[in-house]
């Protein structure tokens, strides 16, 4: 309706000029009343302007954005930052550093020695389960050869890997058994974690 | 080795500042404007409670009473290690204390033969993982001479695993006698020979 207003202006003005010297005569015989000027006025040329213009408007926009995204796309994607490694920073605060005495001679050397027997320790439960995997192993070898002595069907069956196995869940150790007749306590646990995209 | 490493976490800093303040107020006799505004829980306050819930909760006994009588037909024995079902079963004219065992018919799996030995001796509903379809361990024995014919010489017996996933047996029908027993009891009640190759593939 912006366009329709320069010819409502010019109506209005020729109107004017007429009621100065006449009666208020309806000047045009499209127009009902002098306040209705707007709604009556005929716009002819203006649709046509708008497709053309709109149209070449809104393409050009298109390919504005196409080359904007194309750009974009040519960059290096921005790499996604883990929250675990980058300690917030409200910890590197001087004031919540601890001032604790220095260690005692007795102390370090307790603890070298702990160490040292913790290895060992490890070290032989690790030979230990090795050697365990090594005769389950070679028992398991050993019965599927005789299996195939047997039958060979049968052997061929067995051999068959197991799709139901996988996944395999089972409930971890506990120190202690559970309580019968134990009620937990209710509550709601709302998930923030922030969730980057590329 | 944790004090050591760390920084003062926000909840010990509070501590910190109330015990601050406390002494403030003991030394010159503040007004007690901030009190009834700020600090109505003290973190020592919590601290307390908190440590008075830690004395009433009481764990549940690792050693249950099915270990104290040395009760060994119950599944709720010796709750760190692995337990093991041993049957009695009448072989030839002997009886004698065995993992369970079927004999195969021809025309199934021996994955299935183990699930059908399984339904007889612990019922049909019984919830339990069989791992793998290959067998674990073997044993042949040969027949005694007044049973050997011309074909059958001896028996393989080949052992399957399974892991029990319900702990509830209430509706199992044992019929003869059984037992759950850990690897180091195993020896009280099988034969030597038998014993040998069973102990190669169970863990502990």
């Amino acid at each position: 309706s912006k366009a329709v207003s320069p010819h409502a202006l010019c109506s209005f003005v020729f109107l004017s000029s007429w009621l100065h010297q006449t009666v208020p005569c309806r000047g045009s015989h499209w127009q009902t009343s002098l306040l209705a000027f707007r709604a009556s006025l005929p716009v002819r040329a203006q649709p046509k302007k708008k497709k053309k213009v709109d149209v070449k408007r809104e393409q050009a926009q298109k390919d504005r954005m196409k080359k904007k995204i194309k750009k974009l796309e040519k960059a290096a994607p921005e790499l996604i930052p883990i929250e675990d490694f980058i300690p917030p920073l409200k910890y590197s605060d001087s004031s919540r550093v601890r001032s604790l005495p220095p260690l005692s001679f007795e102390e370090s050397e307790r603890r070298v020695l702990l160490l040292k027997k913790w290895c060992l320790f490890k070290q032989k439960q690790d030979k230990a389960e090795k050697q365990a995997i090594q005769t389950l192993v070679e028992a398991q070898q050993e019965a599927l050869k005789e299996l195939r002595l047997e039958s060979e069907e049968l052997y061929q069956a067995a051999i068959r890997r197991d799709e139901g196995l996988f996944p395999f869940e089972r409930d971890g150790p506990n120190y202690t058994p559970p309580l019968p007749g134990y009620d937990p306590p209710e509550g709601k646990c709302v998930d923030i974690t922030k969730v980057y995209t590329q | 080795i944790e004090l050591e490493k760390s920084h003062y976490s926000d909840h010990e800093i509070r501590k910190l500042e109330e015990e601050e303040q406390l002494r403030r107020r003991k030394e010159s006799m503040h007004d007690d404007d901030d009190a009834p505004g700020k600090t109505v829980i003290m973190a020592q306050d919590l601290e307390d409670k908190w440590e008075q819930k830690l004395l009433r909760f009481e764990a549940a006994p690792r050693i249950t009473d099915a270990d104290k009588n040395n009760d060994r037909t119950s599944l709720n024995r010796k709750l760190d290690s692995n337990l093991m079902l041993l049957v009695k079963q009448k072989i030839g004219n002997e009886e004698l204390w065995l993992l369970p065992q079927v004999e195969w018919q021809p025309g199934e799996t021996l994955r299935s033969t183990a699930e059908r030995a399984m339904a007889t001796f612990l019922g049909d509903h019984i919830q339990a993982k069989i791992l793998g379809n290959a067998p674990h361990g073997i044993y042949k024995y040969k027949f005694p001479r007044a049973i050997r014919t011309e074909d059958n010489v001896g028996a393989k017996v080949f052992f399957f695993k399974a892991f029990l996933q319900s702990s509830d047996l209430s509706q199992a029908e044992l019929k003869e006698d059984y037992l759950w027993v850990t690897k180091g009891e195993l020896g009280d009640y099988l034969k030597s020979e038998y014993l040998k190759k069973v102990n190669r593939f169970l863990l502990d």
